[in-house]
């Protein structure tokens, strides 16, 4: 650890400085909430006098147990739903559209273009006028699944690039049924992209606020909660509340970076040096 | 009835015909190579053979059966591929013994076809490593025991060994022709390298803008090629153009000081353009001194570089015609660069056919 002087340039300390201020600019906000939320001095917790009560308050609340509910079911089906779709179309785009492919590939990520906020509206509008349907939950993971599949089909896409779809081929001729093939060799070589696009889907399906706002009216979720209780004044229970929605992307984060640094799972990322022989 | 027959089998990819009308019989017992040049339509033949592709037209029967609308999986076939493809996520046992799992074989006789292979295959000890922990040379030989694990009804092999070098490509040519004779399977063996299907078939087609320019058994496609084409493809040959001229028997075409004689053969018109070929090895020196540089097949030549190639020299001659080489012997008289010399050879050696319109 031994740093000679000579190293400190100025433009190296100019540069430090600039991440250092960076990462203080984005960080610090979130800090300061997750330092708030366990403080019972909570609006200027310097230094926090540590308590309990806030996160009480909130796990005592059943309005934020509701809104966490139907966050996670609203999550978990928008999730798994435009992965499989999005998993399902990267396979057909990459094997089978020929020289279309473009074409669906802009038609597929077209709703990244749209505002969330036009796209509940317009659900709201379109289900109510010509399905008949009201706003409820199924409709609500349905349109988020909309914008969810375009953010999956990119994931999956650039990882799926890295496949190597004649080792398809090989399991066909060594007597594997398309189905077998899918299941024995292309499912365990591209379920950690997958994983990796249900994740990043989860995490924007649970925080999504415009879709659902629209859609559910007055079953809560919890950024609409949240968004809900902003018009009385900020809570403590809010701290309490972001820093929870913090901890649980924060946790699925790590996951993945510790499953990638061990090597137990690439998420589609191969180092040059694994393909190569040794 | 062949063991398989390849009938009026065409492929199209847009307007182009990557496999144009391929009529081929192949027997049980015999080792074919496709051989021809990248983009020839030899591995689009293969894989159709493998039912990766479907023909546009035309039938393939394996083993008296018509599988032309069978998918790969039920036609009994194994392949190894120029990339190896093993399956990354499997170790080498589980990559020998998936043919076998999906083939439903019973535990007992899945392990000990795969004890068999490993052991034929000087694969022991690797049996728990995983594909990115092999050598290339060890993958190729997991790829080949994929291949043979299954006893398929035919290997196919997609330029096995072209992501090898060359020692051990010449080791793994005695393998695998090896392999071949020992199990009794037809082998179909795909490859640009007139080496590697000189070495182990039986008989060899050449391919040539998708269509089999000839078939034929590997010593009648080395010392009686069919076509111009296969005359400079296969093997290493001196090219001499000219003028037909028929005379009692013989033809001659002359031209920078050399007249090239031998026996008139059909389909050649007097005044012909015509393109003769000459193998190096065919081609014998003798010291200027010696005389006869005037006869026919003979001309007079500059030693002007000389390549040693281990067992046999080559020599390339500058004479007025332009380059000449001649592949020698160690054994014989060796020339030194510079030295003054005549090239001649018989004119049974003589291959002549019409001069491609190309001019090449």
């Amino acid at each position: 650890m031994s740093m000679k002087l000579g190293k400190w340039k100025p433009g190296k300390i100019a540069l430090l400085a600039t991440v250092a201020v960076s990462y203080l600019f984005l960080y610090l906000p979130v800090v300061h909430i997750g330092l708030a939320s366990f403080a019972r001095n909570s609006n200027f917790p310097y230094p926090p006098k540590w308590s309990l009560d806030i996160m009480a308050r909130l796990f005592s609340n059943s309005l934020y147990q509701t809104a966490l509910g139907n966050s996670l079911i609203i999550g978990i089906f928008a999730a798994l739903l435009s992965t499989a779709l999005a998993g399902l179309a990267t396979i057909g785009l990459m094997r089978h559209a020929g020289r279309r492919a473009p074409l669906y590939l802009a038609l597929f990520i077209a709703p990244l273009f749209v505002a969330e906020v036009l796209l509940g509206i317009s659900s709201l509008i379109f289900n109510g006028l010509f399905l008949g349907l009201q706003g409820n939950m199924i409709s609500a993971i349905l349109a988020n699944t909309v914008h969810c599949f375009s953010y999956a089909l990119l994931i999956i896409a650039t990882q799926l690039y890295r496949y190597d779809w004649r080792l398809d081929d090989a399991a066909m001729v060594f007597g594997a049924s398309p189905a077998r093939t899918f299941f024995e060799v292309t499912l365990p070589l591209i379920w950690p992209g997958l994983l990796g696009a249900f994740i990043v889907t989860f995490i924007m399906a649970f925080n999504n606020l415009e879709i659902s706002f629209y859609l559910l009216g007055a079953t809560p979720t919890l950024p609409s909660a949240a968004w809900g209780a902003l018009r009385y004044g900020v809570k403590p229970e809010l701290y309490a509340l972001a820093t929870c929605v913090n901890l649980i992307v924060f946790a699925l984060l790590a996951i993945m970076f510790v499953l990638m640094r061990t090597g137990l799972l690439t998420f589609g990322h191969r180092p040059e040096r694994e393909r190569s022989a040794v | 009835m062949a063991y398989i027959h390849l009938d009026g089998v065409s492929k199209q990819y847009g307007s182009v015909w990557a496999v144009d009308r391929v009529n081929m019989a192949i027997e049980k017992h015999e080792f074919v190579s496709l051989l021809g040049p990248s983009g020839s339509g030899k591995t689009t033949l293969l894989r159709i053979i493998a039912g990766l592709e479907r023909p546009t037209t035309g039938r393939v029967l394996i083993d008296g059966e018509d599988v032309t609308e069978l998918p790969p999986h039920k036609r009994g076939v194994a392949m190894v591929f120029q990339e190896f493809l093993l399956f990354p996520h499997r170790t080498v046992y589980e990559n020998l013994a998936f043919p076998l799992r999906m083939l439903k074989l019973p535990k007992g006789e899945i392990e000990a076809r795969v004890e068999w292979v490993v052991g034929i295959l000087a694969l022991r000890g690797l049996e728990k490593r995983y594909p990115n922990q092999l050598s290339g040379g060890q993958q190729q030989r997991v790829a080949l025991g994929r291949g043979l694990v299954g006893r398929p009804k035919v290997l196919l092999l997609d330029e096995p060994l072209a992501n090898l070098d060359r020692e051990l490509r010449q080791e793994m040519e005695v393998e695998i022709r090896k392999h071949q004779t020992d199990l009794g399977i037809p082998f179909i063996y795909v490859t640009h390298n007139q080496e590697e299907a000189l070495s182990m078939s039986d008989r060899i087609a050449v391919v040539r803008g998708g269509r089999i320019e000839d078939f034929a058994s590997r010593t009648d496609i080395y010392d009686r090629p069919k076509t111009a084409f296969i005359a400079q493809f296969v093997g290493r040959s001196n090219r001499f153009t000219g003028t037909a001229a028929t005379a009692g028997g013989t033809i001659s075409l002359s031209g920078d000081g050399v007249r090239i004689e031998t026996a008139t053969r059909p389909g050649i018109a007097d005044g012909e353009r015509v393109a003769a070929y000459v193998k190096n090895e065919k081609v014998r020196l003798r010291p200027a001194s010696a005389g006869g540089a005037g006869a026919a097949n003979t001309l007079a030549a500059t030693v002007r570089y000389v390549i040693l190639r281990g067992a046999y020299a080559e020599y390339v001659l500058g004479w007025s015609g332009g380059e000449l080489v001649a592949s020698r012997p160690r054994s014989e008289a060796e020339f030194t660069e510079g030295a003054e010399v005549v090239a001649c050879w018989d004119a049974a050696d003589v291959d002549l056919f019409p001069a491609p319109e190309d001019g090449r």
